[in-house]
């Protein structure tokens, strides 16, 4: 019930509104069309009725508390009829007492970001490399971007803008009451790189010095010498096993006395291969040392059979001694050395989730690939069976599955060691996507919160103090008049106060100066009008006519002069940043509501207290008798 | 206070001296923009700004100073309100600003609560931005000044007798370029000085004024326009007259404003005082302008092209 009174309510003020402002503008329209004065008391009530009314929905939308106030305060009572005792006859009334006044929905101005804290970032989008014709949707997508890497931080009403100023695009961001400033900039500008690499076998190549290559020779001589003491000392008889274990450079098989285990052909270097299964016999041990890349190695070939498929397969064992060769001179290998690029990248990317694993539990995320990245999926996986795939994010190895079997239909699974907060982030990032264009941050302004909470409560004690002081002049100078231009005043200010949070314009510091400033100039109005007033007073009109020449003068001067300032307005929302154009958006709103209201409800306030008696005592108006020249 | 009808101020026939009084001004000001320059503030150069609100017993500049990493090039440091410093360094990126904050937290908060210093505003602008926005103001001006002169020809189109439309365009745009010169004047002295900085909000009130100004100026040219359609009287008079009658609605307008205006600068906080301040002196002069110096240009120009037409007749 309560719901439906509410909704009905909601639409009736709309109606209200709506109608009430068509018909305010109607009246004025009309009145200034037949340009002559010819009222009727009537068609002033109503004018007048109306500028009430709609002041009255104003205020209560710029300050609904006392009224949401009395609402449950009456609420309270009438839920309280149910309790009475009433004859049955009275029955049908009860539904009476479920009846409610509806609370006026609360709307909080919409506050900039110099006021509620926040920042305002400014990119400069790097296009060069982008054909001239595709640079609009190109930044386009960069907004598109940025507005999803936003929404993942949950910022109340971001503001993403594209803008070119000359040859340069920009892309401006606003996000009012950001925390951590730092993390949002890092969130918006790091694009996930996630890249799919395969491990890379061919070794980089630097030259050596002399002094290496000498230390080759001299390492070589050194191994060749003591490789060949060792297997005259294995021919005299001495333990191999033993010998393997003291002196064998092969960390793999050093402790197992030598012992490899048993090996098909092609699982060791070409030298060593050859002489297992080509020159050696079942317990032979080759004559000499035989040289590979890793230095001199004593072979013993211990046994030999076929496998469940018929290949061969030998047990051997060996004594390394281990001779410098140019690979040992080369620096050590980087991750990324080991690691080279595929063409499966982020970008080939259809969507991606978190998942648990079913065992563990544990948050995973779960990627899926468009077609192109479905087709090179298969490939890498199938061209690297055995063998370790690295999914590396923002560079950073993120998971190293080794691949079982080639992988069809576009699907993997990141398993890293992630929290569920770290998987979702994750996973959102992957979704926004790419920038289509680098960009750079160029600009930064970021306001911290209780700075703005001072600044709101020193502008609104200025526009009282000002607005009071603007009074009492107005009412110490203009007497009667006076006290209808500070009514006015109120009502333009309730006017331009609710346009403000219905529109909603956002409201900065220079935003709210603009509309104090605004309020001097509304008031500009009425001097105008109240100045051509005496003037006509004092020319021995009476004051129905003198209002009306008063009020029609009056109008160009207005007109003209508002104009100027309008024009200024929009040359200034033109050169704007934000804040420049709070100002100009604010000053505009004040300068046009002013008009109106200098018209409408000053013009109804006066025809409804001019009275013909009132002729007799002028100093109502501020004109002194002696003054009047006819 | 009454403006009484019957006594007019000769505000036309003094024109030489409120000329006089004006060109001087423009002129000081003139000088003091070439002998000092204006100090453009971040917004025009780029650069960075970073406040700093320290909880109690704020530290000296010089401790600040030397909490600043090398490495970030040199700190312009002065104290702000009560218990503020604001730093001025270079443009900053995201990370050397994190930098700055580390090293100010670790060196001057050592042994101090975590929330000793908080970052309450902090600005970088890029050189380049910097400079468009110098353009762009430059254009501003200018484009705001043609609009009105525009404006003002077509809206006194009907009136071109005695003098042509677009010179009440020129003469209300001359009595701009008087309301900018000299608080533009009062600035570079206000830099020199006191180190005040010309940024976007300065721009902002001064085409604020022009606007505020304009209208000011056009309220008297629209009663030299109504005045002049009644019987003939000689051109100046016509001023005159209507100079004084708007006298009253001048001054009290601009009290008006300069009401809200004040109690702004009283109570409106520090970063708007500034902007308020212009906007002050902008009315003031504006106020000013429109009064002893547009209309009494009408009367000039007038005179000069009679004479002209006199000395062609003979």
């Amino acid at each position: 019930m309560l719901f439906v009174w509410k909704i009905i309510l909601f639409v009736l003020q709309w109606i209200g509104w709506l109608v009430l402002t068509v018909w305010s503008i109607f009246l004025w329209l009309w009145q200034k069309l037949r340009g002559t004065f010819q009222t009727t008391r009537g068609r002033v009530r109503w004018a007048l009725v109306s500028v009430i009314i709609l002041a009255l929905l104003s205020g209560l939308s710029v300050y609904p508390n006392y009224y949401n106030q009395l609402a449950s305060a009456a609420n309270g009572q009438i839920s309280r009829l149910s309790d009475w005792p009433a004859p049955s006859y009275l029955n049908w009334l009860k539904p009476v007492s479920r009846l409610r006044l509806p609370e006026y929905p609360e709307k909080p101005f919409r506050l900039g970001l110099d006021l509620v804290g926040g920042t305002q970032l400014l990119y400069d989008a790097d296009t060069s490399k982008i054909p001239l014709s595709d640079r609009v949707s190109a930044l386009e997508g960069v907004r598109d971007v940025i507005e999803r890497r936003v929404n993942a931080f949950g910022v109340a009403e971001p503001l993403v803008q594209t803008d070119k100023t000359g040859d340069q695009w920009r892309v401006l961001v606003e996000l009012a009451g950001v925390k951590d400033v730092n993390e949002a900039i890092k969130q918006i500008g790091e694009t996930p790189l996630l890249e799919f690499k395969e491990q890379n076998e061919a070794p980089t190549v630097s030259v050596l010095t002399d002094e290496q290559k000498k230390e080759i020779v001299e390492s070589e001589k050194k191994a060749k010498k003591t490789a060949e003491d060792l297997l005259k000392r294995l021919n005299r008889g001495e333990d191999f096993a033993e010998l393997a274990k003291t002196y064998s450079e092969d960390p793999g098989s050093k402790d197992a006395g030598g012992d490899l285990g048993w090996a098909k052909k092609g699982m060791f270097v070409p030298e060593f291969d050859r002489a297992l299964f080509e020159e050696l016999k079942v317990g032979e041990r080759a004559k000499q040392p035989v040289r590979t890349q890793f230095g001199y190695h004593i072979i013993e070939k211990l046994e030999e059979r076929q496998d469940d498929k018929g290949e061969l397969e030998i047990q051997a064992r060996h004594i390394l001694i281990a001779a410098k060769s140019e690979r040992d001179f080369q620096p050590p290998q980087n991750p990324e050395d080991q690691w080279k690029n595929t063409a499966l990248s982020g970008k080939q990317l259809k969507r991606a989730s978190v998942v648990f694993d079913e065992q563990t539990q544990q948050p995973q995320v779960s990627l899926e690939f468009n077609d192109e990245g479905s087709k090179l999926f298969e490939e890498i996986t199938s061209r690297n069976v055995d063998k370790m795939v690295g999914i590396f994010l923002d560079k950073q190895p993120i998971s190293l599955p080794k691949v079982q079997q080639a992988i069809t239909g576009g699907r993997a699974v990141i398993t890293g060691t992630f929290t569920v907060q770290e998987a979702k982030l994750l996973a959102q990032r992957l979704n926004a996507g790419a920038l289509p264009v680098p960009i750079n941050l160029v600009s930064q302004q970021t306001v911290g919160a209780s700075l703005g909470e001072i600044a709101i409560q020193r502008s609104l004690r200025a526009g009282l103090y000002g607005f009071l002081l603007v009074a009492i002049f107005m009412i110490l100078y203009y007497r009667l008049p006076g006290i209808i231009a500070v009514v006015a005043l109120l009502m333009y200010a309730a006017f331009v106060l609710a346009i403000f949070k219905l529109w909603p314009v956002t409201l900065t510091l220079a935003g709210i100066a603009g509309f104090i400033l605004s309020l001097g100039m509304a008031v500009d109005a009425n001097i105008l009008i109240f100045e051509r007033l005496k003037e006509e007073l004092r020319l021995g009109k009476s004051l129905p006519q003198a209002m009306q020449a008063g009020f029609e003068r009056a109008w160009t001067s207005i007109r003209d002069s508002n104009v100027s300032s309008l024009i200024t307005c929009v040359i200034l929302s033109w050169f704007g940043t934000s804040v420049v154009k709070g100002f100009a958006l604010t000053l505009a709103i004040g300068i046009v509501v002013s008009m109106f209201s200098a018209i409408t409800v000053t013009r109804t306030f006066l025809r409804v207290i001019i009275r013909e008696r009132q002729q007799s005592r002028l100093w109502l108006y501020g004109v002194r008798r002696k003054s009047i020249l006819v | 206070m009454e403006y009484s009808n019957e006594r007019q101020y000769n505000i036309i026939g003094y024109r030489k001296l409120w000329f006089f009084i004006s060109g001087t001004l423009i002129a000081i000001s003139v000088a003091v923009v070439a002998l000092w320059g204006l100090k453009l503030g971040i917004d025009f150069t780029g650069g960075s700004l970073v406040e700093i609100e320290f909880k109690d017993n704020r530290p000296v500049v010089k401790d600040v100073e030397s909490a600043v990493p090398e490495q970030l090039g040199k700190a312009n440091i002065a104290p702000l309100g009560d218990r503020g410093m604001a730093l001025r360094l270079r443009s900053l990126s995201e990370d050397e600003h994190q930098q700055l904050l580390a090293s100010l937290k670790e060196k001057l908060g050592k042994d101090k609560d975590d929330d000793y210093l908080n970052e309450s505003r902090f600005t970088s602008i890029g050189p380049t931005i910097g400079a468009e926005l110098q353009q762009k103001a430059v254009w501003a001006i200018a484009i705001v000044l043609l609009a009105i002169i525009l404006y003002i020809a077509w809206a006194f189109r009907k009136v071109s007798r005695p003098v042509p439309s677009w010179q009440y365009g020129v003469a209300a745009v001359m009595a701009l370029f008087h309301d900018v010169f000299i608080p533009v004047g009062i600035f570079a002295a206000l830099g020199h000085f006191m180190g005040v900085e010309i940024d976007t909000l300065f721009i902002t009130a001064l085409l604020t004024v022009l606007g505020f100004s304009v209208h000011d100026t056009i309220v008297v040219f629209d009663r030299i326009r109504e005045n002049l359609l009644k019987p003939a009287e000689q051109f100046a008079i016509v001023v005159n007259k209507s100079v004084n009658e708007t006298l009253a609605r001048s001054i009290n307008t601009s009290l008006a404003t300069l009401l809200v205006l004040i109690t702004t600068l009283i109570f409106g906080g520090e970063t708007i005082r500034y902007f308020v301040l212009t906007l002050i002196l902008g009315i003031i002069f504006g106020t000013y302008s429109s009064i002893f110096i547009a209309s009494p240009l009408l009367v000039s120009a007038n005179r000069w092209t009679q004479k002209r037409r006199e000395a062609k007749e003979r």
